[in-house]
């Protein structure tokens, strides 16, 4: 095994644990928590690209720092909607949402 | 990879495995959040191992020092510390397993059985390497990012803010 | 000269449309100031442009390409030769002495604003319809025309009968413009060009039987605009427009339009004898038929009607025989003596407060002097009384037929003058002598406006002189000189006149004289006559006074099947099929979608599932592909 396939491995190890909790976890806050481990995992796929790429080097590092920005933007939108939700029914289980069916 | 490196590596994916299904599987969302700090800083480990200082820097600030402070205020200001056992015990827990299980499978498949243009190790350029990539030929995207931030805190702050009545 | 040109169309459409814009609620009363002024310039530069054409002067003009599509190419252009400059006279002349006499006999209506936009669309129609200069522009402004037809026909539209007169006018013609929309295209299928100049220059490589379908398509729209048999029915019933439009459109310029567009195909009808002896068959046929016909009717609308019909009649058997020239002398004369005729009878309706029915009219000749004279001129002239209008142009029609060998034509021609000089005398005579049958609308009877009396007056001066002025000598007279340029190429020999001319004319004048005294006799001397007459006759009076049953004809044969037909088709095929088809297809896509709408739950964790299970197989797909 290559180390940049060891890296792989453990990206998607980090990235299918975290979307185990998004599917399995009802918490809303704990879901959000569960998404930025997803976005992580990513990130190690791109710095370990990024670093064993013959052509692209730097580039995987630029986008880690794209990844970062747009996850803060997530988190602090997702948890000011969460708060905004417990205002509003004071309870945080996902499966209370569910106004929006057809 | 040197000893050294390999050592650490294992480490590091001991760390972020364990404390990931532990942010997964801890009932107390206090708790979750904390192990998710650990996941995190092991994450940072690794961009270290993999010479991307940078990142691994900006890791720690972003993830470790801010995102994971949002998390908790945001547990605290629901005041919803516990994480209901009834809430995590049920059916699409254990639905969700093989899914995850058997797409991670598949995936890993597809990982070791895919050819690469790899080359040596320390490909990951200097910090100034870096900031010139990013000012210079992704300055368009980066604009667009802190557009994207600006509208987040606004919306973030809307949504936050307690309805006047 | 080219200004001139399109000022004369372009002057009623700016009229129009500022009239039909405005007119609801700037000008009301005062609609008419536009409209006639547009007109009235347009009848002054129809008459510098016959001078012009006089001197020898043409236009060919090109303006420009309207539609440009590989090999099919039309022009907007403009043709003034004789031909044209004549027609934009005639209908100038008519339609601005309509539109002053509109003044005075929509005063009052509702809808005079609309009356005189209408009256200017329709000129600026009809004049680009004879001032085209290929086969498209004819079609689309003979189309025109007949829209304006339509609306004024049915202009008093809460009228269920002047509706229904408007939408039979509208079918009716359609029959005859799809034969005319087929000429057309088998014109350009054969020649490849739709300009006058450019079919009639490669006639030679056209086939005889190509040649005589062209012919018999463009008749059969002829037949339809000018009311021919068996198309004639709309035009009796399109007198339930006011009596302004019947005199414009429905007796002077309108049902001329047919003429016209076969005289201007001239070129194309002489090459097919046998399509010209059908034009001259159809209109022998339709001249006596209607004249039989007008002789019982009682409506002084509806005489005057048939009369049309009868006197279109014989401009197509005139320009069938080939007496081009002929043919239109006659569209000239009977145009103002026509108009004449019905503008009088709009007065005599007016001076009765809307009367039409002639057995309750009656002495009216002292209460309306200047109607009565200027209806007696317009009558002498169509009853061809030696000396007025309609004697030199019906003389040369006939003489035409005799001369090239159409005795039966001729004479089925003369009977039909004999019936036309009966039936506008018994008109004169039931109408202005005798004693007043209805006293009351007598009592309230009066000359009308002067707006009205002063167009009788003008019309009366070329009805009386023209014929004078421009058919003498007979067949060789002004006319057939000024448009000779236009018919050389299918005229055959000149005539000279002759003792055997002599001879015919004295003839049909006094068949015409016959006509008037046999009037005189049964309405004036003898009234007790026309019962006898018409219980002796019996059958054939019942006949006439019917129409023929044309119209219960149409009706058993065409409309009532066809209605039956539609019927069928809404209550079975439209209700049962097609209907059934929408509301099933609409009742499906209901039920799918009320059967998919639990899938949309609004849990999102459900929706994450479904997007992993999507990933899930898109990557066991990409596996299996791959491996």
């Amino acid at each position: 095994m290559t180390p940049l396939q060891q890296y792989l491995a453990l990206s998607i190890a980090l990235f299918f644990i975290g979307s185990w909790g998004v599917l399995a976890r009802r918490n809303i806050i704990l879901i959000v928590m569960c998404v930025e481990l997803m976005l992580n995992a990513i990130n190690i796929a791109l710095v370990a690209f990024s670093n064993y790429s013959p052509t692209g080097a730097g580039r995987g590092e630029v986008f880690v720092f794209f990844v970062f920005a747009l996850a803060a933007a997530e988190a602090a939108i997702g948890l000011a909607i969460a708060i905004a939700m417990y205002r509003l029914k004071e309870r945080l289980s996902i499966g209370d949402f569910d106004e929006m069916k057809g | 990879m040197p000893e050294f490196q390999q050592t650490a590596f294992i480490l590091l994916s001991i760390l972020i495995l364990a404390s990931a299904f532990c942010v997964v599987l801890f009932r107390n969302l206090i708790y979750s959040a904390l192990s998710m700090i650990g996941c995190f800083l092991g994450v940072a480990g690794i961009f270290i191992l993999l010479h991307a200082e940078l990142v691994a820097a900006a890791q720690v600030l972003i993830y470790v020092g801010a995102i994971s402070v949002l998390v908790i205020f945001a547990i605290m200001l629901t005041g919803h510390r516990a994480g209901d056992l009834r809430l995590f015990f049920h059916k699409q827990a254990w639905v969700a397993v093989p899914i995850c299980a058997v797409a991670g499978i598949a995936l890993m498949v597809v990982m070791a059985t895919a050819t690469y243009n790899a080359t040596k190790d320390a490909q990951n350029p200097s910090d100034d390497a870096i900031a010139s990539l990013l000012f210079n030929e992704y300055a368009f995207p980066f604009e667009l990012v802190s557009l994207a931030l600006l509208v987040a805190m606004i919306g973030a702050v809307i949504l936050a803010m307690k309805e006047k009545k | 000269m080219k200004t001139a040109v399109l000022l004369i169309p372009l002057l009623p459409l700016a009229s129009f449309i500022i009239t039909g814009l405005f007119g609801k609620r700037y000008f009301k009363e005062k609609s008419h100031y536009l409209s006639v002024a547009a007109v009235a310039v347009s009848w002054l530069l129809s008459v510098y442009l016959i001078v012009q054409v006089e001197r020898g002067e043409e236009l060919h003009w090109q303006v420009y390409s309207w539609i440009a599509a590989g090999s099919f190419k039309v022009e907007i252009g403009f043709l003034v030769d004789q031909l044209t400059a004549i027609m934009l006279l005639v209908v100038s002349t008519v339609g601005f002495m309509v539109h002053v006499y509109s003044i005075g006999y929509m005063k009052g209506d509702g809808g005079y604003y609309r009356f005189f936009a209408y009256l200017n669309l329709f000129m600026f129609s009809m004049f680009m319809l004879v001032l085209g200069n290929n086969f498209l522009m004819l079609y689309v402004f003979w189309e025109a025309v007949g829209l304006c037809s339509y609306l004024l026909i049915s202009f008093w539209y809460t009228k269920q009968s002047a509706a229904n007169a408007g939408t039979k006018a509208f079918l009716v013609n359609r029959v005859g413009d799809f034969g005319f929309g087929l000429g057309i295209m088998l014109i350009f299928v054969t020649v490849g060009t739709l300009s006058y100049s450019g079919v009639f220059s490669s006639l030679g490589s056209i086939g005889t039987g190509t040649m005589t379908a062209i012919c018999l398509l463009l008749f059969m729209g002829a037949m339809g605009k000018s009311a021919q048999f068996p198309l004639h029915v709309w035009l009796p019933d399109a007198m339930e427009g006011p009596t302004p439009v019947s005199s414009l459109i429905h007796a002077a310029t309108m049902v001329n339009a047919g003429v016209y567009m076969v005289a201007r195909s001239s070129p194309i009808f002489s090459h097919s004898p046998n399509a010209m002896f059908v034009v001259a068959l159809v209109g022998a046929f339709t001249a006596i038929f209607a004249a039989s016909i007008g002789l019982v009717q009682n409506d002084i609308k509806k005489v005057l009607a048939y009369s049309t019909v009868s006197q279109l009649g014989y401009m197509f058997v005139a320009l069938g025989v080939g007496a081009w020239t002929a043919g239109m002398f006659h569209l000239v004369a009977h145009g103002f003596f026509k108009g004449l005729l019905f503008l009088g009878s709009g007065s005599v309706i007016h001076a009765m407060g809307g009367e039409q029915d002639m057995r309750k009219m009656g002495g009216l000749k002292n209460k309306t002097k200047i109607t009565y004279w200027t209806f007696v001129i317009g009558a002498l002239a169509i009853s061809g009384f030696p000396g007025l209008a309609g004697f030199f142009s019906k003389d040369s029609v006939l003489a035409g037929a005799f001369h090239k060998g159409f005795w039966y034509f001729w004479l089925v021609g003369l009977v039909a003058a004999f019936m036309t000089a009966f039936y506008m005398f018994r008109l004169i005579f039931m109408t202005f002598h005798g004693k007043p049958r209805d006293e009351k609308a007598f009592a309230h009877a009066h000359e009308s406006p002067r707006s009205m009396t002063i167009p009788l007056i003008v019309l009366a001066v070329p009805s009386a002189i023209i014929g004078l002025l421009l058919g003498l000598p007979p067949e060789s007279g002004h006319i057939d000189h000024f448009l000779e340029p236009v018919f050389e190429a299918v005229m055959g020999e000149p005539v000279h006149f002759g003792l055997l001319d002599a001879g015919l004319m004295t003839l049909s004048a006094l068949i015409g004289i016959g006509g008037i005294l046999l009037a005189w006799l049964f309405y004036v001397k003898r009234p007790d006559l026309p019962a006898k007459a018409g219980a002796r006759a019996g059958f054939l009076y019942r006949a006439a006074l019917n129409k023929y049953w044309i119209d219960e004809f149409y009706f058993a044969v065409f409309i009532n099947p066809v209605r039956a037909l539609g019927r069928g088709l809404w209550r079975w095929v439209d209700v049962g099929i097609i209907d059934g088809f929408a509301n099933g297809s609409a009742r499906f896509f209901n039920g799918v979608g009320m059967a998919l709408k639990p899938s949309q739950s609004g849990k999102a964790q459900v929706y994450l599932f479904s997007m992993f299970l999507g990933f899930l197989a898109l990557l066991v797909a990409y596996l299996i592909l791959t491996i």
